[in-house]
This record gives C-alpha cells, structure tokens and sequence, in this order.
C-alpha cells in the first residue's frame, strides 16, 4: 500500500516539476519492501539523532584496545548490519588544501551542518515522508568522521587526474547525448540504479556523502545497509538496496577466467590478520552506463575491511582502472553498525513503477521542447 | 540456459553418485567431521598471496558436521529435473516461437514432482492455472500492480518465490550458521535468510516469503509464509496464493545429495495441503562457484519496447 502511494506521488509529480520528479524517481525506482530501525529514539528527530551520532562516534573514538570476537571456527567476526551512508564528501574541499583532520568539535560540527541541511524539507519535492527509517542519513545513523575527505591518496584528497582516453571519452558521451534520438528511452538514462540492474553501491560500499554523491539517493541514505554473513570459507555482502549479492570466498582460489565479466566483478577474499582484504576484478562494460565515477571494465578494486570497535567498522579501498585514472586512488573510511542483524527482500525490478513514469515523463517534456535529452544525466 | 541440459543432469548425477560412493562413512561420522573444520587463515604479509596448484573449495574441506554438530548443508546445490517447465508429470512439447527457437526453445519431458496423482485445485484455481498457461508469454508491464496478473514471473524476470528458486535449473548456494542460514540463488541473485533463533511472523509480504527455521534430528524444517499472491510454480501456470503456506523439509542423505520435501498448503487454491519432492545435488566441480545472472538487462527490450520506452543509442550495446 505505502508502495502504491508513492508511485501516485510521482505521477503527480510528473504533471508538475519534471526536474523534481526525474531526481526523485532515483529514489523511486528502488524502494525496499520492509523498513527498520537503527535508532529508534531519533528516526523523526534530528536534534536527537545528531545528539546519538554524537556520543556514538565517541565511543568509537574511545576503542584503542578492542580485541575483535572471533566465530567459532577461528576468523574474525565481521558479521552484523553495517551502514555505507556518509556526511563525508569522496573528495576534499579545495579551500580545505592539505588539512587531512578535522578537530573533534569541527567534525561534530560538519556533521550537524550537513545533517540538518539533510533534513530540511522542501514540501515541493516530498515523495516520501521523510520521518520514514533512513530517508536522510542521519536518520540511519550515519556518524560524524574526523577525515576531511574519503580520499586518503593522492595527498590533497582529490581524484587523480582522468588519463587522455576518460577525457575523450567523457567528451564523447557528452557530444553523444546531444545527437540522441529525441525517444528517450530506457537505456539512456544510463542509470544502472534507476533501472534496477544494480542497487546503490555495492562496490565500492561507501562513496562519498553530499554535496557531491553520486546520485540523489547516495546523498539521502536511502538503503544504505550492508549485510555481512559469514560462514566457514566465505564472507558474503547483501546490500539492502537491490539485495545485490557478493559472495566472497576466502580460500586463495584464483579469479575465475578474464572472459567472464560481470556487474559486480568477480571477488576473491583472504585474512591479513584480523583484516579481511578482498580484490575484485573482472568487471563488465556496463555501456551506456559506467563502473563507479565513470570507471571501465579494466577495473580493480581492493578492500580492506577491519573491525575496530563492536559498532564501528574500518573500510579502506584502493581503485585502480589505468583507462580512467593516472594513478591508483585510496578511501579510507568507517562504517557504523545497525541493528538487528537483517535485511529485507527488495524487489527493485519487479516493481519499477518510477522507471515508466520517468522515461515517459521525459519524453513529454522533450517533445514540449522544456527538457534536454539527458534528463538528470548523473553517470551512475 | 537449456544447451546441454541433458547432458549436464546426467553428468552431475554421475558426479554426485561418485562422490556419495566415496565419502559415505565420512557422512556417517560426525566426529570426523568435525575435527575437518575449515581452519582459520592466518595472516599472510601483503602482497604474498598464493594461489595453490589445485584450489580447494571451503565446503568441500569443511566436514559433514558444523560446530554445533548440525548436519552441514554449506555449499553449492542444484536439483536435477524439469519441473521448472510443469512440476506434474510431463511429455516433451514444442516451445513457444518453435519457428525460430527449434530445439533450443523446446520443453524437456519429466516424471513430476508432485507427490500423489494431480494438484488438488479448486475448480476455480483449476481455471486460473489452465488461463495462466494460454497466457504465459503475455507481457503487459503497467506502472501499478496489474502488472503482475500476466504471464509467468521467470520471463519477465521477477523473483520465483519458494519453493520454485530450488528446483529451477540453476544452482544455489547455502551459507550456514547457528542462528541464520542464508540461500543464495543464482537466478536472479534472489535471496532469503532462513532465521533459525528468532522465529517472527513476516513483517511485510515478498516474493521469496518469511522463513523460520529449526532442526529436527537431521532434518531442517522451514516454515514459509508471507508470501505476497504473484508466485507462479512452473512455466506451465501453476500458482500459489498470498494465504500459501510452505513448509519445507531438507533431509541429508550423505555429503553430496538431500532430499527435499515441500508441503504445500493454500487454502484459498487448494481443497487440501499436497507435497513436492525430489533430490538436490551438490556441486563438486573443484572451482565451482555462483555466477551472476542478473536477468533484467535481459528483459528490458521485451518488456520496456511495447510502451515505447526502450530505445538504445546503440542497439548492439549490452
């Protein structure tokens, strides 16, 4: 029933601001079939969730000496529900230049800004009522961050700069849309997420909070949820958004052959310690749409995944795609735990109601000549 | 997906025959299992990862027993039959578009699934699956729920529902632990938590239904409900109901099959409860693993082109 209300709110939507509709409908098109609670005091106070971010980052602060509990069968335990939603932008702002930390009272302090602009409501723009679980990231309880930026490497937190080939690509693309058919249709959105092919990140987990996400819904935190299970030989990842499955085995078999390519790559993982790193490679060409942040198929993403606290996980990533980027570049970041340990089914697809709405939306608009032909155009 | 069915079935069944043969007494013998647990990796420096000779799957080392001495069912799986075409006993038909499809496209022929002579439908159910099988092809996506009162669920890529994601012809993977067991299917990627410590009733209706789980002797027992009315059991039209209730019974018979048992109970299609059963195989290949068969960049241009919504920059891209 909620789910048949929220598509009423689209198509109203649709006969009004298109704009509006076409970055809500990012949003739309994946909408979970349950809701839970991390902070059940807090979800439709923001005074009260900055206040619980608060005190729970630290405590995180305060673990210098935390032994990780181990499963029966000897690895480290990094089961449970973590939370990929951040306030911390991927990249560094420029007029931050080399300041790597913040103080304790600035990251508290970013952290309210960020959430409390989070919170704020335009009542032009809600499809959701958003006291719902996790609309906005504080609600989820996302946590303030002492780093500046996600990026730890190059120095300056920035992106490295694109190779020769991703500029002339990126140019393409653009030179592209303009010569598209005036039919907009399904495929170029280019929007993995819109089309329910892929949920929000499920590789890398944490991108980058606002401003400057990758998509509306990576900015409001919706869905956000990685579920950890682990069992003997494997750690595997469901993502609440899309339930997107990564089976992780942690046995040193090689990668499956280079000519299978697929949306998620192929993951291999191991034990350094009590850190579980795993590489993925194997990537496809998701063509019209990109890998992460314009990313090919010559990818390769390592992660390093430590617990450092009960409620807090270290996750550390290097990207590398030499047909995209200069040189290697490095996350490093922590993820906060939510309780209870589950997830619930979603059945993005089946369901996609918004994708209708929004192409068809679009195609009006084009042909009335009051949109471009990329509509919100955001590369997934 | 049906190049060389036949010879896959048979190949697997040889494999797992082979296999039976050879580990029975290991089967038999908790202690021994348990002593085989995985062991846990210990560190290794950066940089020096290995790869051995001969990779060695983590659930072919681990043995018959789980810590907690529960049969251990972790591992890759795939049942060997045809009732993803018709769970009743069937013969070899044409497919749909035999003028372009030929053997390809054509239904394989099958003993049946279902225990007992015919699905006892009510007359009324009994009508809903024969309109159900004319219309399996019918796709007709709507932006409101009427999409899902067409063809079957698989075609359009939609999820299958419990207990059809266990005997369609792909394998699935089972992720045990003492509280919750995770099955990982490889269509589509579905999934489903079978929660073994807190039993609740579904909070929300899902394709793959609400599972509470429990141990009886060998035997894991799975309760199901929850399910929300769209499920179809074959491409041949039979359905469950939102009021369906599965419960499923997985016996091990040995490492490397189990029986599977489903009970089915709905009282809005059926004058009474009926059962399914057959074998479920494991899969021995030494590097097997699930590989993503995520169906919806198939379907698009089938389901999206009708209203006018499917229009490529480039048709030849994927």
């Amino acid at each position: 029933m909620r789910m048949w209300n929220r598509m009423l709110w689209v198509t109203t939507a649709l006969t009004g601001a298109m704009v509006v509709a076409l970055s809500m409908a990012v949003l739309l098109a994946q909408a979970p079939s349950g809701g839970k609670k991390a902070l059940p005091q807090t979800t439709t106070s923001t005074d009260a969730a900055i206040k619980a971010s608060e005190d729970a980052f630290k405590k995180s602060l305060e673990l210098k000496n935390y032994t990780v509990p181990k499963k029966p069968w000897g690895e480290p335990d990094l089961s449970g529900v973590w939370l990929t939603a951040t306030y911390t932008r991927l990249q560094r702002p420029q007029e931050l230049g080399d300041k790597e930390f913040y103080t304790e009272a600035e990251a508290i302090a970013e952290y309210k800004k960020a959430a409390e602009s989070d919170a704020e409501v335009d009542p032009r723009t809600v499809h959701y009522d958003w006291k719902e679980y996790a609309m906005d990231a504080w609600q989820g309880g996302a946590t303030p961050n002492l780093r500046t930026s996600l990026i730890v490497d190059p120095k300056n937190g920035r992106l490295p700069p694109l190779t020769p080939e991703a500029q002339q690509r990126r140019a393409a693309a653009a030179a592209a849309a303009k010569q598209q058919d005036p039919m907009l249709g399904v495929k170029t959105f280019g929007n993995l997420y819109t089309r329910c092919v892929l949920g929000l990140g499920a590789l890398p987990l944490v991108r980058g909070g606002m401003p400057g996400a990758d998509s509306a819904a990576a900015a409001a935190g919706v869905t956000a949820e990685a579920f950890f299970f682990q069992s003997p030989g494997y750690v595997t990842i469901v993502m609440q958004s899309n339930n997107d499955v990564r089976i992780i085995p942690t046995d040193n078999r090689p990668h499956v052959q280079s000519q299978v390519r697929q949306w998620l790559g192929d993951s291999r993982g191991h034990w350094e310690g009590n850190t579980l790193v795993v590489e993925s490679t194997n990537f496809n060409d998701p063509k019209p749409a990109t890998h992460f942040l314009g990313a090919t198929d010559s990818l390769s993403i390592v992660e390093r995944f430590t617990r450092v606290g009960p409620n807090t996980m270290r996750y550390q990533y290097t990207v590398t795609d030499p047909k995209t980027w200069t040189r290697p570049w490095s996350v490093d970041t922590t993820m906060p735990r939510v309780d209870p340990s589950m997830i619930y089914e979603f059945a993005c697809h089946e369901q996609n109601y918004g994708l209708i709405n929004v192409v068809t939306g679009t195609q009006i608009r084009y042909r009335e000549g009051t949109r471009d032909l990329r509509g919100n155009g955001a590369p997934e | 997906m049906r190049i060389g069915w036949t010879g896959l079935s048979a190949f697997l069944a040889t494999m797992a025959i082979v296999w039976a043969a050879t580990i029975t007494s290991e089967g038999q013998a908790p202690a021994a299992g348990r002593a085989q647990g995985a062991a846990p990796q210990t560190a290794a420096p950066a940089g020096a990862r290995q790869t051995p000779a001969q990779p060695r799957p983590a659930a072919a080392a681990q043995g018959a027993r789980t810590e907690d001495g529960k049969p251990n069912l972790n591992g890759i799986w795939q049942a060997i039959n045809t009732a993803n075409w018709d769970i009743e006993a069937h013969h070899a038909e044409a497919g749909p578009h035999n003028d372009i499809m030929g053997a390809w496209g054509s239904e394989p022929a099958g003993m049946g699934i279902v225990e007992g002579g015919a699905i006892p439908y009510k007359p009324e159910a009994l009508k809903k699956k024969q309109d159900n099988f004319k219309n399996r092809m019918l796709v007709k996506i709507t932006n409101d729920p009427h999409r899902f009162d067409t063809g079957d669920p698989e075609l359009e890529c939609f999820r299958p529902g419990v207990p059809r994601a266990n005997y369609m012809p792909f394998p699935f993977q089972i992720f045990q632990n003492k509280d919750q067991i995770l099955m990982v299917y490889e269509y589509k990627g579905a999934m489903r938590t079978v929660f073994m410590d807190k039993h609740q009733d579904a909070p929300v209706d899902s394709w793959m239904g609400w599972s509470n789980g429990r141990w009886e002797g060998d035997t894991l027992v799975i309760d199901v409900t929850g399910f929300n009315g769209h499920q179809w059991l074959d491409r041949a039209g039979n359905f469950l109901s939102d009021t369906a209730h599965v419960v499923e019974r997985w016996t091990p018979r040995g490492r490397a099959h189990m029986m599977y048992e489903a009970t089915i109970e709905d009282p809005a299609t059926f004058t009474r409860p009926w059962k399914i059963s057959f074998p479920v195989y494991r899969r021995l290949e030494p590097n097997i693993q699930l590989l993503e068969f995520n169906c919806v960049p198939f379907v698009e241009e089938m389901i999206y082109t009708p209203l006018g919504l499917y229009n490529p920059p480039n048709r030849s891209s994927r």
